[in-house]
This record gives C-alpha cells, structure tokens and sequence, in this order.
C-alpha cells in the first residue's frame, strides 16, 4: 500500500526526530562536536552563500529596474530588493544551497557511517549514535543557517547597492532610503531568520534521517545523498509557502 | 579525529563574529530599525465614511512627519461608518481637541495615510479620544468619473459643480469603475 508506506515513512521521520530532540544534551562532547559542525556546514558554505546572493542581488536588481520602469518608479527599486529578500528570496535560497551544500554532505558521511558498520559499533559502545552524529549536526544547522541567510542577505544588498547606484545610476541616498522605509524590523527583518532556522532544522533533520537509515551499501550511500537532497529542498519550499502564509498575512 | 584544534576555533570564531556582525549592519542599514521593544503610544479614535486604501500599520502624520500608525479598523456594525484606531507616540501628547483627520495619499498612487491638521484649542485630547473633524479618503476614479461624465450615474444634480475634493463623502454609487 502506497499510502500507508508514506504514512510509515511520515511517522518514522518525526520519531527520528524527536529521538534527536532527545539526544541533545549539553554535554562537552556534544560541544565540542557542535563547533566542529559549524565550522564543517557552516564557515565552508560561506563561499558559495556569498556568490550565490551576489549574483541574486545583481540579477533582482535589472528584472526590479525593468518593471517599475513602466511606472517611472525605478528608483524605487531597493523596496523591491529590501522586502523580496528578506521575506522570500534569501531564506530560501540560502536552505537550497545549504541542502546542495551541506546537506548532501550530512546524508554521505552518515551513509557511509552506516555502511562501514560506524553506527553499530557506536551503539555498541554504548555511545548513543543519535547523540553523538546527528544532533550536533542538527543543531549547527539551525543556529549557522540564520546566519548564513545574514551573509547571502548582506552580499545581495551590497550587489544590488553596485548595480542600481554605479551602474544604473539610482541616487544613493534614495537607494538606502527607500529600503529603509519598506523593510520593517518585526514583520520583514526578524521572520527572514525564523525561517532561516526552520529550514535549516529541516534540510538537517531529513538529510540525516535519510543517510543515518541508508542501505548499509555504497549504492545505498548515493541514493541516500540524492533523497537528502531531492526531499529536503521540496520540503523546504513547502515549508516557506506554510511560515509565509502564517508568518506574512 | 583530533576534535578541535586552535585553527578550527579561530575559523569558528571569525565564522560567528562576522556573521553577527552583517546581521548587525543589516539590521541597522537597511530595516526601519523599529526594534522590538515598542515605544509608548495612546490610543485615539476616527470615524470615516470611507477608508479608501487605508490599511492597517499605516503612518499618522502631522506636516508629514510620522507621529504615529493606524492600529486597528474596525466597522460600526449600526451607522456603517469605519472606526479607526491611531496609536500616537506619547511624545505628542499635547495635540488639540479641535484637530481634524484626514486620509490623504502620497503621491498619485503612494500609499494611504492619515493626516492630522493640528487646531488651535488649549485643550487636548485625552487617551481613548476621539477625533470629532473627519475628511474620507478621496476616490479619485470616482471624482474622474464625475468630471468625464458630468455626475457619474448618481441621480443628485449638485453633482457636477462638486469640483473641491474636500465633500467628497458622497454615499456614491460604488459603480464608475468601468464604464
């Protein structure tokens, strides 16, 4: 039966979860971990976070001038810059990238854990593997991808700021200004970051599922890096749609 | 797997500080940096026959400098006017009990705002007030309407010579959106 397969797979997915809530204690391993994580899915994204939002802002930046042009509005195009990617474009593109990035990257390493017998032996030494693998990997997630929706976010600002004052020849002041005005600190500044945590709970919470439960095989290794990175980006676009309806109305 | 060695808390270090850093110049930069805490504000009351575009959120402005925001509309459920409640700053505590309130707009097509012309009277609205000298908000299809076809389709001959914006708060029929 299709359905109660997905509904098992459902289950099974918020059991593992809650099985790493439950595994996240404050202990000096779980730290020590922690900071390793932040800097393996965290500092090494930055590169492809800083492009990507450079080149994001660039290209808002020409589409934004072209259509308020039609209304002699393109000076005003930083609103369009400041609102599109603090609410939608830079929380979600970030958790894409950071899916590609680091995701695929949490669901090969535990994959392969998992093939080389890594997570029984773990369990065998009465090493929770849950505790030890996944929950610190959890939660470099949700605290770096706030931030790396900061980076992405300043980049694209930054390349919009050269776009549309040095080369389309928007005033500056006005540039700044006009941003200012639009973005509200607590309806469009602050809910950018929710976001950015929930999704990177979520590319985590699924990368990790899928690689910890792989097929304890080389093959089951790649399929299980393609799932992570095929499931947690649906989710995360799924997820984006739900917290803006909820979080934007 | 030595687990963490000085160069990698170095990395993390700079990681965390930067990033804090650029939320920080985000925030300050490009946000109206209305952070959190909300200043003390009081409430005052408007009655509208229409609201136009007014929203909720949208500023209160005295000369056009922002003193406040529209906190909530609501409708009077018996005369079906619209009940408008402004939050001003406390600072501006000492605004005339004669003031009037009007919807204006920015621009040709800016955004909806209520406007505030100050009175002259030595007594001033308490919290909770309500704001007696009202003007709606002005439709402008509805008043180039009127222009283009001499009155519209509304049956009042006064119509045509209705030429300043400022009565506008005909009960017009809501038609002459498309001809």
């Amino acid at each position: 039966m299709a359905l109660t397969d997905a509904l098992r797979s459902v289950g099974r997915g918020g059991l593992f979860s809650l099985s790493v809530l439950r595994a996240s204690k404050p202990t000096a391993d779980f730290f020590a971990e922690l900071v390793r994580e932040i800097y393996k899915i965290g500092a090494r994204s930055l590169p492809i976070i800083a492009v990507g939002g450079a080149f994001v802002g660039l290209s808002l930046t020409l589409l934004g001038f072209r259509a308020l042009e039609t209304y002699g509005a393109s000076n005003q195009v930083s609103v369009l810059i400041g609102l599109g990617l603090y609410r939608e474009l830079a929380p979600v593109l970030t958790a894409l990238l950071f899916v590609g990035r680091a995701g695929s990257s949490i669901a090969a390493e535990l994959g392969l854990m998992r093939a080389t017998d890594q997570i029984t032996a773990l369990a065998l030494m009465a090493i929770d593997p849950v505790a030890k693998a996944v929950a610190p990997r959890f939660w470099a997630a949700v605290l770096t991808v706030p931030l790396l929706v900061g980076f992405f976010a300043t980049f694209a600002i930054a390349a919009s700021w050269f776009q549309a004052v040095q080369v389309l020849g928007i005033d500056n002041g006005m540039f700044w200004q006009t941003m200012k005005d639009a973005v509200d600190f607590r309806d469009d500044f602050v809910p950018a970051f929710v976001k950015a945590a929930v999704f990177g709970g979520t590319a985590a919470l699924v990368a990790s599922y899928v690689g910890y439960h792989a097929e304890p095989t080389i093959e089951g290794t790649s399929v299980a890096t393609t799932r992570a990175v095929v499931n947690a980006s649906l989710l995360v676009l799924m997820f984006n749609f739900v917290l803006s309806a909820f979080l934007f109305r | 797997m030595a687990t963490r060695g000085p160069r990698l808390e170095l990395a993390v270090g700079a990681f965390l500080v930067l990033a804090l850093g650029s939320l920080l110049v985000l925030a300050i930069a490009s946000t109206n940096g209305k952070f959190g805490f909300s200043r003390d504000s009081y409430a005052l009351t408007a009655r509208f026959t229409n609201l136009g575009q007014l929203r909720p959120n949208a500023p209160v402005k005295i000369g056009g400098v922002t003193i406040g925001r529209v906190a909530k509309i609501d409708l009077d459920p018996v005369k079906f006017d619209s009940i408008v409640t402004l939050a001003i700053d406390e600072r501006f505590n000492d605004i005339p009990i004669d003031t009037s309130a009007g919807i204006l707009t920015g621009g040709l097509l800016g955004e909806s705002y209520i406007g505030l012309q100050p009175g002259g009277d030595v007594e001033v609205f308490k919290p909770g007030e309500e704001i007696a000298y009202t003007t709606p908000a002005v439709d402008l299809i509805q008043m180039v309407g009127k222009y283009m076809f001499g009155g519209g389709n509304s049956p009042t001959p006064a119509a045509p010579d209705n030429a300043h914006p400022a009565p506008a708060a005909t009960p017009a029929p809501e038609e002459g959106t498309t001809p």
